[in-house]
């Protein structure tokens, strides 16, 4: 009886991304704790990135050296950022897209061999498994080649697709957390502050690059995590986050609609493409990216009569069967026999739940660009090196801040940059809990007192 | 003791909460979604409790009672917090209803909103468990263990595992208690919810004498036991009451 209530639909499109996210910081703090004690003194003589060009952190060195060198590290490496990004919004303009395309592949590649497979190799060597030589390098090719092969073909399962995309940013990450703590925090607040600029203000890099796409209804170039296929159930997709917009402010009005195949029909796709775009830049500095919300119109407001959803043509490139099937499905403009065609597809839908089939709905899932994954990571990652209480504070805030942004999204129906709130919040929270909350929880527990 | 030690407690403190969560919650997303914002509700009150006792810790006394105030303070600002979030998920609930209106689906069965506020009291036990227990727990994974003076018999991870199993389990039912008293206007669910809490951390004073977590266990699982019992006599009522109602 719970299966037609309301219930179990809401929300899965926020946990659809949350928990992709979720494993890939389960997984860096795993990674963060089980690697760290093994190289002890990899802190010490810390490698110098992109990210400390300027200045190499040492133990001994004053707070306010530490804030001043810290400072300008974060500059520059959001100065690079912003002008490797810049320089792909230019490619992108003159229509490089298949060099941007093979770079990508190339970052992948790269990321996932020599990066992946040094922390492979570490992780050998900390658990001591018993493996040749020759075995390991058989793994990495094969590893990498499928990865790389996966992340702008349409034939790879998406699943499989998604599963990179959490290993890459596990692997990025991993790499991040090895920059030393001041540099790392100073980082993480600039990269937000640049996020957030970087996808609002009118001629920012993200910006220009989303918008571009959009005009011109293709894929961007770019490393990004879509959750689209694997949310299957869902009649009243868009209905689910407007449960928030109902809650977050009284109506939302249509939303000028750039490209919208669906002109026959008014206000009755109840979908909500979301699209998170990130574009990366080098292999080693993954790039922030903004979550966007696609042009479609808004249902909420359309009562509940029509709330049938609607195939987004743009998406049809690789899940061509299904969007047969969804092709088929009525357009119907008729209130009345709306609801019928909803019930109708919801129980079709509800019939094929069961086998979690890739694909199952054709809609653009929320997207949400891999520099998020991996600055997320990175932040807990940092959490882990001081303590389990601040992973999970880190970690709640860290998620509050992403479903604070996709209720926003649902609000503003436009890309919004993903990292800001999740970042202020698991900053905040994370002094919070090392500062204020420590002491207190570990004055009453170690006096086994509860509450 | 080793990962196995360490694993073995984080379980026993978790484990139930862990097959609820895996059974009931997992398969709703919205249900995690409750988990997860009222664990970050429970965090931000202890946040607010430990920035105002922050000033005064740590305690160097021996005596009880400013351990007493600690407690009481705390307890008295939860329960506080869980009318708020009581009327949050009222909000909630009337939010939930129109939409399943608009969409044209039945709403909120009661067991939906049992398990809502199952979530809700999971998501405190869970962050009670996690902040409590799971966060000192990082030395058991070592190649050794560590007992407190006051309570020699057992090692210190393993009391604060035991513990934080009868304050999870005290949370997680006594949201689903707190939520009916609340919902049917019933002032003894309402009074019992803080009573049960209150009294719980209370015993946990007992710890503070030594050789007390010997006295002190059992009487909190005589709580827990209570709490559950109280719990499944009014959802058996309830259940009952609406069937027969719809019948």
């Amino acid at each position: 009886m719970d299966s037609s209530s309301v219930l179990s639909t809401i929300g899965t499109d926020i946990i659809s991304v949350m928990s992709p996210v979720s494993i890939c910081m389960l997984l860096v703090v795993f990674l963060v704790y089980s690697l760290s004690p093994a190289s002890p003194n990899n802190n010490g003589t810390s490698l110098r990135t992109a990210a400390t060009l300027v200045y190499l952190e040492t133990p001994s060195d004053t707070a306010t050296q530490k804030l001043e060198g810290a400072l300008l590290n974060a500059l520059v490496f959001v100065v690079l950022i912003s002008a490797v990004t810049f320089m792909l919004v230019l490619l992108y303009y003159y229509n490089f897209t298949s060099f941007l395309k093979n770079y990508m592949r190339f970052s992948a590649f790269f990321v996932l061999a020599s990066m992946g497979g040094s922390i492979f190799l570490s992780i050998i060597e900390h658990f001591s498994v018993p493996i040749d030589g020759f075995t390991c390098f058989v793994l990495i090719v094969n590893f990498t080649v499928v990865g790389v092969l996966s992340v702008f073909s349409p034939g790879i399962p998406i699943f499989v697709r998604q599963s990179y995309m959490v290993v890459l940013g596990i692997i990025v990450a991993t790499w991040f957390t090895k920059l030393p703590e001041w540099t790392t925090w100073v980082l993480l607040v600039a990269l937000a502050v640049y996020d957030l600029v970087a996808v609002l203000v009118p001629g920012g890099p993200l910006k220009m690059l989303v918008e571009l796409a959009s005009s011109r209804d293709e894929e961007l170039p770019a490393l990004i995590y879509e959750a689209r296929p694997t949310i299957s159930r869902n009649a009243e997709r868009g209905g689910e986050l407007g449960v928030f917009v109902g809650m977050g402010s009284g109506s939302v009005e249509l939303q000028p609609v750039q490209h919208n195949d669906n002109v026959g029909e008014n206000g009755g796709s109840s979908d909500q493409n979301f699209r998170a775009r990130g574009s990366d830049n080098e292999s080693e500095d993954e790039e922030t990216s903004p979550l966007v919300a696609n042009s479609v119109q808004r249902p909420v407001t359309s009562g509940g009569n029509s709330h049938h959803s609607q195939p987004d043509e743009r998406l049809f490139g690789s899940v061509s069967s299904e969007i047969v099937e969804e092709e088929t499905s009525p357009l119907v403009n008729g209130a009345s026999s709306g609801s019928r065609a909803v019930e109708r597809r919801r129980s079709r839908r509800d019939g094929g739940d069961h086998d979690s089939d890739i694909g199952m709905t054709m809609k653009a899932g929320i997207k949400l660009g891999l520099g998020d994954f991996v600055f997320y990571s990175v932040l807990v990652g940092r959490a882990a090196m001081y303590d389990l209480m601040t992973v999970y504070a880190c970690y709640l805030a860290i998620i509050s801040g992403l479903g604070c942004t996709l209720i926003l999204l649902s609000v503003c129906q436009r890309a919004l940059p993903a990292l800001p709130i999740s970042i202020t919040l698991g900053v905040i929270f994370y002094f919070l809990t090392r500062l204020l909350m420590e002491p207190f929880v570990v004055g009453t527990s170690t006096n086994l007192l509860m509450f | 003791m080793t990962v196995a030690a360490g694993l073995g407690y984080a379980l026993l403190a978790l484990g139930p909460s862990l097959s609820l969560f895996v059974s009931v919650i997992s398969k709703k997303p919205f249900l995690i979604l409750t988990v997860l914002s009222s664990t970050l509700l429970w965090l931000m009150s202890l946040i607010a409790l430990s920035g105002a006792w922050r000033a005064f810790l740590p305690l160097k006394t021996t005596r009880w009672w400013p351990y007493a105030i600690l407690v009481i303070t705390s307890v008295v600002f939860q329960e506080g917090l869980r009318v708020l979030f009581w009327k949050v998920y009222k909000k909630l609930e009337d939010i939930l209803d129109s939409f399943a209106d608009r969409v044209s689906k039945p709403r909120l069965f009661l067991t939906d909103k049992m398990q809502i506020a199952l979530a809700g009291g999971l998501g405190h036990g869970v962050a009670h468990a996690v902040f409590f227990c799971l966060s000192l727990l990082t030395p058991a994974f070592g190649p050794a263990t560590f007992y407190v003076d006051r309570c020699p018999q057992m090692p210190f991870f393993l009391i604060s595992a035991i513990i934080s199993l009868g304050f999870v389990t005290i949370h997680t039912f006594s949201m689903v208690i707190a939520f009916n008293g609340f919902a049917e206007g019933k002032r003894m669910h309402q009074v019992f919810v803080p009573g049960v809490h209150l009294a719980a951390a209370l015993v946990t004073l007992i710890n503070l004498s030594s050789g007390g977590c010997m006295v002190g266990i059992p009487i909190l699982y005589f709580l827990v036991a209570l709490t559950l019992i109280y719990c499944g006599n009014m959802v058996w009522k309830r259940l009952t009451e609406d069937r027969s109602r719809r019948h």
